[in-house]
């Protein structure tokens, strides 16, 4: 054990020392992993969906955000949509508009969840995505999780029918409009879709909830539950539903998600993993050049205790003298 | 020489300017009340061309059966279904929205708290170095 726990610490340390380097390597990896996907799964258009292509967009998402690796991924996923048919990119991109609208209003931050979703499906152990996401981020997460399941869905559904789908490019109207059906079908008639996402939010939510709860323990015990209900769950609901042979994948992929839960919270559980800070300030008599490495520091539980109630909150606006009261300054500091 | 305490506090202040500053703006400005209503504002916005979205992927998937129910729709019956379908659509959209960002403003204005703390204390520092520094003071040399 404190093999291991050496190997972790040095593991800190050299993170902290080289994330400039690590950070771009990993989003590197996340990008080409998803785009490798994306031509192996939908690669309709010939021209964009090889190798090459995946590895100078990926080099490109290395050095920008991650949304703009979403942005990248969408249009490629747009443009091989398009080169089967035209129908589907039409769905598709009314699709991507809604989910965009849900993403950027509710969980902006979260494109490594959007992504890593569908990717973790394709690999199937996309149950470690709730576990992962209750243990380290918040309850709104829910909604990366869910835009990142739908996509999941639909690119399946269109993978598995892109015999119809792309059968006929010089249909007539009619044709095109039933075709139309036949896409949003695999989204709105998908049984399973509804399930798996449903029962995901559910779990993310369970382990967030127990995770925050002040009991000793609470991290295993949220993983424990969090797996125990999302396994019963989903094979309860492919029992209700009729649906066969899932029930190895399920409980393969739990333990799997399982495992990968522990070690995150090995990685995770009482550190700090922020990021390395270069800082510049100064004040009268110096210019401070301040690279702040993150130590491995325990971070006790952070309770606060607030009354709510007792003042009214309709009548209450935020003046400057309010404001430094509340935070306990002068308020020239706030100007 | 450097303070070393005052140091600390400098690079917590700093770290909040660089990382968190934009993002808990918003906090520093707006009441509660104030905040979620204007988030409340744009999700209505966003709420209602939400809804026109997926009205438009339901008319395309169901144009058969409208088609074939043209004639005997009832277009009263038609608008006042439509209607209630996106009151409650917003209904849901708004509350969803009223829980995330009533949460948000309780993590972000604890960020700022934590800031302001820091920002005082590098003022007490300065203060006391600058007391300590003045020439009727001996304890400095």
């Amino acid at each position: 054990m404190t093999t291991i726990l050496e190997w972790k610490e040095r593991a800190i340390h050299f993170y902290g020392r080289n994330e400039v380097y690590l950070t771009p390597i990993v989003k590197f990896i996340v990008a080409l992993v998803a785009f490798t996907i994306i031509n192996d799964r939908i690669g309709y258009m010939e021209r964009i969906s090889s190798m090459p292509v995946a590895l100078v967009l990926a080099l490109l998402c290395s050095v920008l955000s991650v949304n703009v690796m979403i942005v990248l991924a969408t249009l490629l996923i747009l443009l091989d949509l398009y080169a089967l048919s035209l129908e589907v990119c039409l769905v598709a991109i009314l699709l991507f508009l809604l989910i965009y609208l849900v993403y950027f209003r509710f969980a902006p931050r979260h494109g490594y969840d959007v992504l890593l979703t569908p990717v973790l499906f394709h690999l199937n152990i996309p149950y470690v995505m709730p576990v992962g996401m209750g243990l380290l981020r918040g309850a709104y997460s829910v909604f990366a999780l869910v835009c990142g399941s739908v996509v999941y869905f639909f690119l399946d559904g269109v993978h598995e029918n892109a015999a119809v789908l792309g059968g006929s490019v010089e249909t007539a109207e009619e044709e095109a409009v039933s075709m139309i059906a036949v896409v949003l079908n695999q989204l709105v008639g998908n049984r399973e879709m509804y399930l798996v996402t449903g029962m995901m939010c559910a779990t993310l939510l369970i382990v967030h909830v127990i995770r925050r709860m002040s009991i000793e323990n609470s991290w295993q015990i949220a993983i424990v539950s969090g797996l125990l209900f999302q396994t019963i769950g989903l094979i309860a609901g492919y029992m209700l539903l009729g649906i066969e042979g899932r029930t190895i994948g399920v409980l393969i992929g739990n333990v799997a998600a399982g495992v990968i839960s522990f070690f995150l919270q090995f990685l995770f559980f009482n550190l700090d993993y922020s990021r390395t800070e270069r800082l510049q300030f100064e004040d009268d008599e110096y210019y401070y050049y301040v690279k702040a490495v993150p130590k491995a520091a325990v971070a006790g539980a952070n309770k606060q205790v607030k009354r709510f109630g007792g003042r009214d909150e309709r009548k209450e606006r935020l003046t400057k003298q309010q404001f430094a009261e509340e935070m306990d300054i002068d308020e020239d500091l706030l100007d | 020489m450097v303070n070393e305490e005052r140091l600390r506090h400098m690079i917590r202040v700093a770290e909040f300017d660089a990382a968190e500053g934009k993002r808990c703006k918003p906090m520093m400005q707006y009441a509660r009340k104030d905040y979620v209503s204007l988030k409340l504002l744009g999700s209505f916005v966003t709420g209602t061309f939400c809804y026109g979205l997926l009205l438009v992927l339901w008319g395309l998937y169901s144009v058969d059966d409208l088609l074939a129910r043209l004639n005997q729709m009832d277009l009263r019956d038609a608008l006042m279904s439509f209607i209630l379908s996106y009151v409650l659509f917003l209904l849901m959209y708004l509350g969803v929205t009223y829980i995330v960002f009533n949460v948000k403003y309780t993590v972000g204005r604890r960020k700022v708290k934590k800031y302001y703390a820091s920002l005082k204390k590098v003022n007490q520092l300065y203060d006391r170095e600058e007391r300590l520094r003045m020439p009727e003071n001996k304890d400095w040399e």
